[in-house]
């Protein structure tokens, strides 16, 4: 079992240095070397994960005195769900990406960055301790980076890539002093033993580690604040969206926040559900007036990650079973449970939805407006049918896969904190909105492009993986779907009973058809925003308010920490670059002047020399001069 | 006839090494400086010899006889060196002989 994990976590390296080393000019046969590996992970990680094999196993890398670094594997049930997950939608992103970067001129850089990507990606699902999570978690970041970065020519691909780059480490940075800080109170970062600790009631809570911790989930899942570079990344190539920036590499800071709850507290997942909440209520605000088929699924991502955030931070819930006369309390991390089932539904959906954009923007020629598409229903059928049970699997129609995790999440909110739940609940209304006024412009009416009006179906690389997908976002949300190998997360899914249950699946109802119907007639199959000619005073509202914290930080960088580092600057150059630096160099300067005074290159010049000497050195012998 | 005293042969001495100092200090021919050079090794030696003759002892003999052997090994280089010299650049002034400085 351990040299399958092993075997696939390091094949995608190979095949990135394969790439990287060898296969650079000849992106066909890299982009073989990727889908295989893709393929082949794909499939060990479903046989890794039905094999109901649960191990841990960790080799020391490193040791400095009493501290020693290790690198090993926990591969628990909600590692299993994870690689699952990692492992289809990649592989379905690889397939797609065939077709969709066929004409790419960096086809092997794409695909060697998509196998660095895995391998960082599988690293993190794999990892038993919060330093070789860190160091895997920097490897996403990298690969996002080289990804976000494909298309470097254009500048605004370029600002987004480092865009992401630095908001990420503002986040990584309170993780690594979190990192650092369950160290020193607990003495171990490895899960197992921290796991343990808690069972025996010795491990040391603080409210600030789990928040350090949390940080890097904020940067990584793109939590307000630090939530401004996941819809600029969406200049990456859309397969990349896809798998990085919507299904798999946002998702491990919920994945990393699961790993990590034994350490909350209270106070903590406070402020982790008001973050949340914030970004789900936010975000779905913002997705109302994008133009842009991707930023509209882009912020509807993050919309989705603060539900996600928000059923951990929601915490654990008690339930009572009752039998026959005794009843006992059992409390369960429900959290976890309502926040892993959202993740693995939304991935399915929303890869299937990122990816049915990309075929749109494939169909299109690199249109992306969707006020210049419409009519693509019968020129993209296939793609219209998947999309749309992508559209209705978010929305939370009955019976596909996020009406159960998005039910789940309602649920715990509505139990354990009524505010939230009203706020979610309000989400799930402005999804429902965006989502069919992104569906209905995009499919519906006349096409208004000339791009849309000679739209065409792509390949089978192209629809093989939406039909796929579309396959598992209708049967994704049924726990019974499932072998029973997840039981360690599953089990944890909260389920509403009695008049709780009626109570959510109405409400569930009701804001789906609200937001739809809304949705549906608000906005026209027109070249315009019929939300901005209506009501342009809530639109600029809403425009305002998308660009609130990019004008803030625009401020912050000019205007504080440019005016910060320009006089920091002038200290560096007076004392640092003036005094220690060019002075220690022109007093050597300074003597070595001296001594070449000396060099006459005269022989009896020396003699004097010497004589001087001899004479110094007869007043030093006799101690007329002493030193 | 008086007997030369011990002052006389420090005088002497003296007077060959100030002769050998300065002309180290003034001339510029390299073959001459060396001479020069040998002259203060000898006016040292004759000041030992001296001294052993005066103080009734053998001691500076004895630093003579070495002096004198490693002088004869070391003018053989000197006199090696400065034919060397002479074959490669022409010239043993010590006016011409400034390839360094430059």
């Amino acid at each position: 079992m351990l040299q399958h994990a092993l075997f696939i976590l390091l094949l995608p390296l190979v095949s990135a240095a394969v790439i990287a080393l060898f296969l650079r000019r000849s992106g066909g046969i890299a982009a073989a070397v990727s889908t295989l590996t893709a393929a082949s992970i794909a499939v060990i990680s479903v046989i890794l994960a039905l094999q109901n094999e649960r191990f841990t196993a960790s080799s020391e890398w490193m040791r400095f005195g009493d501290f020693a670094i290790s690198l090993g594997f926990k591969f628990d049930d909600l590692a299993a769900l994870m690689l699952v997950i990692v492992g289809l939608v990649g592989l379905c992103v690889h397939v797609f990406s065939l077709g969709y970067m066929a004409d790419d001129a960096a086809k092997a850089r794409y695909f060697g960055g998509l196998s660095i990507f895995m391998f960082s990606m599988l690293g993190i699902v794999f990892a038993d301790n919060l330093f070789m999570m860190y160091i895997f978690w920097e490897l996403v970041g990298f690969s996002s980076y080289v990804l976000i970065n494909h298309w470097h020519e254009k500048q605004s691909a370029a600002d987004a890539s480092k865009k992401a780059f630095i908001a990420n480490r503002v986040g990584d940075f309170g993780f690594l002093l979190g990192i650092v800080m369950c160290y020193w109170l607990n003495g171990t970062v490895n899960l197992t033993e921290l796991a343990a600790k808690g069972e025996a009631h010795t491990l040391v809570f603080s409210t600030l580690l789990p928040l350090l911790l949390f940080c890097g989930a904020v940067g990584k899942s793109a939590q307000l604040p630090l939530h401004v570079w996941l819809p600029d990344a969406m200049e990456g190539p859309t397969p990349v969206s896809a798998l990085i920036h919507a299904a798999t590499m946002v998702a491990a800071g919920i994945y990393m926040l699961c790993r990590i709850n034994v350490l909350m507290v209270p106070d903590a997942l406070t402020v982790i559900l008001w973050t949340g909440t914030a970004t789900a209520l936010y975000a779905a605000l913002c997705a109302i007036t994008q133009r842009d088929i991707k930023k509209v699924l882009a912020y509807s991502t993050l919309s989705q990650l603060g539900y996600m955030v928000a059923a951990f931070g929601l915490g654990s819930l008690s339930s009572t079973h009752r039998h026959g006369t005794d009843a006992h309390t059992v409390v369960f991390a429900a959290g976890v449970g309502a926040a892993m089932f959202h993740l693995t539904t939304h991935a399915f959906f929303k890869a299937l939805m990122f990816l049915g954009s990309g075929s749109v923007i494939h169909g299109c020629h690199h249109e992306q407006d969707i006020f210049k598409m419409g009519g693509l229903r019968t020129r993209m059928p296939l793609t219209f049918w998947t999309f749309t049970i992508g559209v209705a699997a978010i929305i939370g129609f009955p019976y596909l896969a996020g009406f159960f995790s998005k039910d789940a999440i309602l649920y715990l909110a509505f139990a354990n904190n009524p505010a939230v739940f009203a706020l979610l609940a309000l989400t799930a209304v402005l999804t429902s909105l965006y989502m069919v006024r992104l569906w209905k412009l995009t499919f519906l009416g006349a096409p208004r492009s000339d791009q849309a009006s000679h739209a065409h179906e792509g390949g089978l690389t192209l629809t093989l993986p939406l039909v796929f997908l579309a396959l598992l976002s209708l049967v994704a949300g049924y726990t019974a779907f499932y072998p029973n190998v997840f039981s360690g997360v599953f089990d944890l899914i909260p389920v509403a009973h009695g008049a709780d249950h009626t109570i959510i699946l109405i409400t569930s109802v009701a804001v789906m058809i609200v937001g739809a119907g809304l949705g549906f007639t608000c906005w026209q199959s027109a070249p315009t925003d019929t939300l901005a000619e209506k009501a342009p005073g809530l639109f600029a509202a809403l425009a305002a308010l998308k660009n609130s914290f990019d004008r803030a930080y625009d401020y912050y960088v000019a205007k504080i920490q440019q005016r910060f580092a320009l006089f920091v600057n002038f200290f560096e150059q007076i004392f640092l670059a003036g005094l220690i630096v060019r002075g220690l160099a022109g007093f050597v300067g300074l003597c070595g002047l001296g001594a070449r005074a000396l060099h006459v290159g005269n022989l009896n010049a020396y003699v004097y020399w010497f004589l001087l000497g001899l004479v110094g050195l007869w007043l030093f012998a006799t101690g007329v001069v002493t030193l | 006839m008086t007997t030369a005293t011990l002052n006389d042969y420090v005088l002497l001495s003296a007077v060959l090494f100030a002769i050998g100092f300065f002309g180290v200090l003034l001339r510029r021919n390299t073959l001459v400086i060396f001479m020069s050079l040998e002259l203060m090794l000898v006016a040292s030696t004759l000041a030992l010899v001296a001294f052993s003759r005066f103080n009734g002892t053998m001691d500076g003999n004895v630093f003579v006889f070495f002096i004198l052997t490693v002088a004869a090994a070391e003018v053989a280089v000197g006199l090696a060196i400065i034919v060397a010299l002479f074959r490669k650049r022409h010239t043993v002034q010590v006016d011409e002989l400034n390839t360094l400085k430059n």
